[in-house]
């Protein structure tokens, strides 16, 4: 009898983690980002007063599960991330703290290098697995290393291609690895970085348009989804070991149209980048953990009812 | 039995004048590039010393190789949780000298410097450390650093009357077990199959930098300029048409020697486990290395796909007869439970007691000097066979009764011939095994010490023989 009051409680216990894990999942998702058009160039130096006047986003971002061979750094952080298109380019101000700066450089062989990487999958429709991708979903990756500069990466895709597509995509014949450098004519990225007072602030610009059928399109008014993953030198992070966030939507704001007979009366003037907020994610991890202690107490009534 | 064939080195540490010829040549033909000035994929330390990089050997500093936690193998950057490799001081600070300032100079009372210059930044520096900084300093502080000095006392060797030194080369070991190749997170590391040669793939490496400290020899190397790790290749563009590496090619000791051995690889995990670090190197010459005359290793090794020449090679190895059937070389550090695949013979030194007892005194009396000898067996036990002195002892009065049977030959005086035939067989010698390791040891003609197969190594595919092209 205790046996199946004790099954009970841990059932009804685990029911209710799962509810409140899933909706956190859920609500991940759901942030959509407007991305705002401006005219002419967009500012590459983090420091122009340009992106202070941007609305910008705070995603959270937490250390990848990975036990192999070392242990991560438990640990959430922020990233904030501030967007501008011109209709040809989208930039990205990427903006989190790090007490350390971790910048490879000649003759440095002990320092891991401070990164941050934006994730973006390569077609519209069913989201890639978030992790880099899968062989028939791959991801297309904007990458910048302290001191190394900006790649345009590709994840996933290598094992799922046959050598003549893979040539014709300008890809090695067989694949190396899971995440691969885009053929040079697509090394389309440019980052600017400064770090100042515990602060690295980057802006990395790709074009909105898609140079490589493995690099992810762009398109105004569509939503597009990213994720995001900052590593910490100091703490030894490369590779897998990093922070990272759920997926999160942008929309690039329609370009403005040129002369004001055309403008339809109903458009509005583009307003500042929002979020859209739903439930936010405390909101469901409270309702889980509401659920779960429910469940719990029943669970512990019914197991001394039957005793 | 998974019977496997490898391309083995021996080195006989006797032999070696510490010329450095094998570093410079392997530099010059490998690692003359951007990025790896610092780097020696072989090296020559002097010892006892610091070794390079700076105390490489002490593992709670560098946490390389495996942990034995009950029975079961971990990495020994796992259970620490430490990641960072080796820093370029850890190493040394390479440089080169302002040559061009000796003639560009101009006329003065004093003679033009060339000062040293860094081969990373292109600036002067101060030169204050070297990839073989204590060369031939025997007895000085820098001893203190050498991590062999287990069950001695190493004041006394700072001893005029008890100095002693030896050198080590040293290249990447290609373990059998290696530990750098557990460790990428990328599996950019892979052990060739038909030869044994382990190696990094430069498309899959991303400079993680796990296997430069999981190494517990330090021979993974960070390229800064290419922000991948690079390794000893064991020149195999060399091996795989029958030529002998660059270091081999080119030592002035005749020192080296290359053959095949065929081991046992269902063997190599279970005898990296064992729990007395001290039987690991019987074990690994018992059960992991295969005799290539037995029949079942034989059937085996066909099963395995391994070619008539390769099984040919290893019948006539020099390095199985040396390795295995003489059993006078070890591997380094196999308490590091890598399974090394490079092994050195001990070097014999000279007898720290003086007049009637030292070599060249009545044959009768070398025996016992083993023991007395300048480099205490204590010392070559902690560095070959993770403390087990009987095999050192072992392997040095083979040497020794080599020694004595040889000048028998020559000497011819009343008695000795029959006193080193004695010594010969307390030591489990035959008169043939004498003259075959004189011949080896002494004469080294180079056929003789380098035989290495070109074969390649048969493929079954769809249950057809096929010779790969």
């Amino acid at each position: 009898m205790r046996r199946v009051s004790l099954l009970a409680v841990l059932l009804a216990a685990l029911v209710g983690i799962a509810v409140s894990m899933s909706a956190v999942v859920v609500t991940a998702q759901v942030p959509e980002v407007a991305v705002k058009y401006v005219e002419g160039a967009i500012p590459l130096d983090p420091n122009s007063p340009t992106w202070a006047d941007v609305q910008g986003v705070d995603v959270q971002l937490a250390s990848q599960a990975l036990v192999y061979p070392v242990a991560p750094t438990a640990e959430s952080r922020t990233l904030l991330v501030r967007a501008l298109h011109n209709g040809t380019h989208v930039a990205f101000y990427l903006e989190w703290s790090d007490d350390t700066r971790d910048v490879a450089a000649p003759g440095v062989l002990d320092t891991f290098p401070d990164a941050v990487a934006i994730q973006f999958p390569t077609r519209l429709g069913q989201l890639p697995y978030i992790c880099m991708g899968m062989v028939d979903n791959p991801v297309n990756i904007i990458y910048w290393k302290a001191g190394v500069g900006a790649e345009n990466l590709v994840a996933g895709a290598g094992y799922g291609l046959s050598p003549e597509q893979r040539d014709a995509l300008g890809l090695a014949r067989s694949p190396v690895s899971p995440v691969e450098l885009l053929p040079p004519n697509a090394q389309v990225v440019t980052a600017v970085a400064t770090y100042a007072q515990g602060t690295w602030r980057v802006v990395m610009v790709r074009p909105t348009a898609s140079v490589h059928p493995l690099m992810a399109q762009l398109v105004p008014g569509q939503p597009i989804s990213t994720a995001f993953a900052v590593w910490d030198g100091s703490k030894g992070e490369r590779g897998g070991l990093k922070a990272t966030s759920g997926w999160i939507s942008f929309v690039l704001e329609a370009a403005a149209v040129p002369t004001p007979e055309t403008r339809p009366v109903t458009e509005t003037v583009p307003g500042p980048a929002k979020v859209v907020e739903v439930t936010p994610t405390w909101a469901w991890a409270a309702i889980g953990v509401l659920i779960a202690v429910i469940a719990l107490l029943l669970g512990l009534l019914l197991g001394r009812r039957q005793t | 039995m998974r019977v496997r064939a490898q391309v083995v080195m021996v080195m006989n540490l006797d032999k070696c004048i510490g010329c450095h010829t094998c570093s410079i040549t392997c530099k010059n033909t490998w690692l003359k590039r951007e990025g790896m000035e610092y780097v020696w994929w072989n090296n020559v330390e002097t010892r006892p010393g610091p070794g390079y990089p700076r105390r490489w050997e002490d593992q709670d500093r560098y946490n390389g190789g495996w942990a034995l936690e009950g029975r079961k193998l971990r990495l020994r950057i796992e259970v620490k949780g430490e990641y960072r490799p080796p820093a370029l001081e850890d190493y040394y600070h390479p440089w080169t000298y302002d040559y061009e300032r000796l003639f560009s100079a101009q006329q003065f009372d004093v003679q033009p410097a060339a000062r040293p210059i860094s081969l990373v930044t292109g600036e002067p520096v101060d030169v204050e450390w070297g990839p073989n900084w204590n060369d031939d300093l025997a007895g000085t502080d820098l001893i203190d650093e050498d991590s062999n000095w287990a069950g001695l006392q190493r004041e006394v060797y700072k001893q005029y009357r008890d100095v002693f030194m030896m050198y080590l080369p040293r290249i990447c070991n290609h373990c059998l077990f290696p530990s750098c190749l557990y460790a990428c997170p990328r599996k950019a590391i892979y052990k060739r199959e038909e030869d044994g040669i382990v190696l990094v793939d430069q498309e899959r490496c991303r400079g993680y930098r796990y296997c430069v400290s999981a190494c517990p020899y330090k021979k993974v190397y960070y390229n800064w300029k290419s922000g991948k790790s690079e390794k000893c290749i064991f020149c195999y563009p060399r091996i795989e048409v029958g030529q002998p590496t660059v270091c081999s090619e080119t030592c002035v000791g005749k020192i080296r020697y290359l053959g095949v051995l065929l081991y046992d690889d269902d063997a190599v995990e279970d005898v990296a486990r064992e729990p007395d670090p001290r039987n690991i190197v019987p074990r690994f010459l018992d059960e992991v290395i295969l005799d290539p005359t037995d029949p079942r290793v034989v059937e085996g090794a066909r099963k395995a796909g391994i070619a008539d020449a390769w099984l040919e090679a290893a019948r006539v190895s020099p390095v199985y007869k040396i390795v295995k059937r003489w059993r006078v070389a070890f591997p380094l550090h196999p308490e590091f439970r890598t399974m090394p695949m490079l092994f050195y013979v001990p070097p014999l030194s000279p007898v720290i007691t003086e007049g009637e007892k030292a070599l060249g005194a009545k044959v009768s009396d070398l025996f016992p000097l083993v023991e007395e000898m300048r480099i205490p067996v204590r010392y070559l036990a902690n560095m070959f066979t993770a403390g087990n002195e009987e095999l050192v002892v072992g392997a040095l009065k083979k040497l020794i009764a080599l020694r004595a049977y040889e000048r028998s030959l020559n000497v011819r005086r009343p008695g000795e011939a029959e006193a080193a035939r004695k010594l010969l067989s307390e030591a489990g010698l035959t008169e043939r095994d004498a003259e075959e390791m004189y011949r080896l040891f002494a004469l080294a003609r180079y056929h003789e010490r380098f035989v290495i197969p070109t074969a390649r190594k048969k493929v079954t595919v769809k249950g057809i023989g096929i010779v790969r092209p």
